[in-house]
């Protein structure tokens, strides 16, 4: 019951003109950037946090978490339309929708796409709603060792899921915690590693970093060699993006599992909406009673995928708001934003700033609606924006992030840290190095060291702290479990082509 | 990408070092518990470590990939020209202001590394500027910097 409440003044709250607005234009520009290859919910999201800068932090994240979810609407357009996903969680939306696209049935397969997005998003809401303020309640009383065991857990989930190179992936996040090391210790007041330079003094700073890592990283790599497109011509109006009965039919089941799926998997963190759909597309193959017609057109292989992708999206929530561990560099963004707005997350702002916690939540709902809105009968508008050719979109992203990092602090410096991060982006990228575990460990940073020095400052040195306490030994263990999944996963890849041999 | 990873692994080898040498001259402990060189020593040890396994990795197994990671010359170059205007862009941007510096940068990088034609580009590059001298200076009352002659 003390759950409506909450909700109850969350939709007061979200249901504000400025909020509704604001959750508008966020659904709509996620949309937008879902549909245009080349620009992800990260970017978005990154070059968003200057925009938002100025609004309160309630507002702020409304808008972006707005473009993180209505991303996923729109990935699926391009991907059944044009076969170039429009994000790397629509990858799978390719393979069934496109065929069907081919055979003419472009129609219900967006209409599908939209309405399984539409109902997996709000069962993962529902879920969201129920399960964050019990765990959040059951965090209150972690102590410093517990906040590092999480964090640490945190950051190598993320870091073995991310990328082909466990290697790589971990280099990706010891760099990201070097960076969190410069400026002014925290602890002692002393400065470190600013090279002579007060605007070191307060650390790297983020969103250079974001922005320049992801949305500048991109466009070097988009702009090496043209996207080529391809149209599949089609009519969309309204009656034929509707699924037929036996669409229905074929597409339930599917719907279901991707819903229950992807948000157990968005909370895991590390795995989130790419993974999701991934392993919603090859259950649906497993268990369906023709597994050789996927790939060639089947409604479910849409369904599935993009019901997951969704869900995950709201599952990627719960640990983010709950625990203050974002499982992805898209909830990493979010919340280096949120602590730009001297928001800290974790079970104490469910306490502290409810305001903020049922808002987003409550608004994330009627986001949902606004999608749907947007995606149903409006479709035909946004392939129009394929159309708008990369040479007018590439300046455009290029300056907005440029001038969006200097809006935020009147700072020419910070422009400086995107040009770097965004070479350094590049780099890494060209050399397969993932950029997310950078971006998680900057934010996660100041929180892991703070939490170790207590927790070592507690024990008198003793680093059986993190397995004494049984919270913390718990988390402890699964994080150093977690070093291990990528063996397990190339094992069991080789055992079963051994198998399969 | 073997050659890559093994320059990659150097360099990072260096860096670490460099990081722990100058991690270590800082306080290690102080009276309570860990000082602030301790999380950064760690963090370049364990950097070390993974420069010299990436090093090993990419020297002896087999099946790492040969070949350039990086593009055909021609299309390093539309890079190195997007990041060279860039690097102009945001050193010019305080003295030339915004309006002047913008409306260069992106008519340049219509023209010059899209290769679309003059007009167009300046149609593009003066109507983006516009826009987002709208969305930040008037929408979002950012001070946009300004040349001498207050534009």
């Amino acid at each position: 019951m003390e759950i409506l409440q909450h909700l109850l003044t969350g939709f007061e709250i979200a249901l504000s003109l400025k909020n509704l607005i604001f959750c508008f234009m966020g659904v709509t520009l996620g949309t937008l950037i879902g549909v245009l290859p080349g620009i992800g919910p990260v970017t978005g999201v990154a070059i968003l946090i200057p925009i938002t800068f100025g609004m309160d932090a309630t507002t702020a994240i409304i808008t972006m978490a707005g473009v993180y979810y209505g991303a996923m609407y729109g990935g699926s357009t391009t991907s059944i339309l044009l076969n170039v996903p429009g994000e790397s969680s629509s990858v799978m939306t390719t393979l069934d929708g496109y065929q069907m696209a081919l055979k003419g049935r472009a129609g219900p397969a967006l209409g599908m796409a939209a309405i399984s997005s539409f109902i997996a998003g709000t069962f993962s809401i529902i879920m969201l709603s129920w399960i964050a303020p019990v765990l959040a309640d059951f965090a209150v009383a972690f102590g410093p060792p517990e906040y590092f065991a999480l964090t640490f857990m945190g950051l190598t989930m993320v870091t073995s899921l991310a990328g082909d190179s466990l290697i790589k992936g971990f280099m990706s996040g010891v760099f990201g915690l070097l960076l969190a090391c410069v400026g002014v210790d925290a602890i002692s007041g002393s400065p470190r590693f600013i090279f002579g330079s007060i605007y070191l003094l307060d650390g790297v700073g983020f969103i250079g970093v974001a922005v320049g890592l992801f949305a500048l990283a991109e466009v070097l790599v988009n702009i090496e060699e043209p996207l080529k497109q391809v149209f599949v011509k089609t009519k969309l109006n309204m009656k034929n993006l509707f699924p037929n009965r036996q669409d229905w039919k074929d597409s339930a089941g599917a719907l279901w599992r991707g819903s229950i799926l992807g948000f157990f998997v968005g909370v895991l963190p590390g795995a989130g909406a790419t993974v999701a759909s991934f392993l919603s597309y090859a259950a649906e193959k497993k268990l369906s009673k023709h597994p050789e017609k996927f790939g060639t057109g089947v409604i479910e292989g849409v369904a599935g995928p993009e019901g997951a992708n969704n869900s995950a999206a709201g599952g990627a929530m719960v640990p983010l708001l709950t625990l203050g561990i974002p499982g992805s560099g898209t909830t990493a963004v979010l919340m280096g934003a949120l602590l730009i707005h001297g928001i800290r997350p974790g079970p104490l702002l469910f306490n502290e700033h409810p305001e903020v916690v049922w808002g987003l939540i409550a608004s994330m709902y009627i986001g949902n609606v606004l999608l749907l809105i947007l995606n149903l009968p409006l479709v035909g508008f946004w392939v129009s924006f394929l159309k708008v050719p990369y040479n007018i979109l590439m300046p455009l992203i290029v300056t907005i992030s440029a001038v969006g990092v200097f809006a935020t602090d009147n700072n020419i410096f910070d422009m400086w840290i995107m040009f770097g991060a965004g070479i350094v982006g590049y780099v890494m990228r060209k050399l397969d190095f993932p950029a997310a575990p950078v971006v998680l460990a900057l934010v996660l940073g100041p929180m892991v060291e703070r939490s170790l020095r207590q927790s070592l400052t507690i024990s008198h040195g003793d680093l059986s702290i993190f397995f004494t306490r049984p919270i913390s030994a718990v988390l402890t263990i699964f994080a150093l479990l977690s070093l291990f999944t990528p063996l397990v996963r190339k094992f069991w890849r080789n055992y079963r082509r051994a198998k399969m041999e | 990408m073997r050659r890559a990873d093994q320059v990659t692994g150097i360099v990072m080898l260096v860096f670490s070092l460099t990081v722990a040498y100058t991690s270590w001259q800082m306080p290690q402990r102080v009276e309570f518990g860990p000082g602030m060189g301790f999380l950064p020593f760690w963090l370049a040890v364990i950097m070390a470590v993974l420069s010299v396994l990436l090093l090993f990795h990419a020297s002896v197994r087999k099946s790492a990939s040969v070949g350039n990671p990086f593009p055909a010359p021609r299309a390093l170059l539309n890079v190195g020209m997007v990041i060279a205007g860039l690097g102009a862009y945001i050193a010019v941007l305080d003295t030339a202001g915004f309006a002047v510096s913008t409306v260069v940068y992106i008519a340049y990088l219509v023209s010059v590394v899209q290769k679309e034609r003059w007009l167009k580009s300046a149609l593009i590059s003066l109507l983006s500027t516009a826009g987002l001298y709208i969305v930040f200076q008037i929408l979002l009352e950012v001070k946009l910097p300004k040349n001498i002659f207050g534009f």
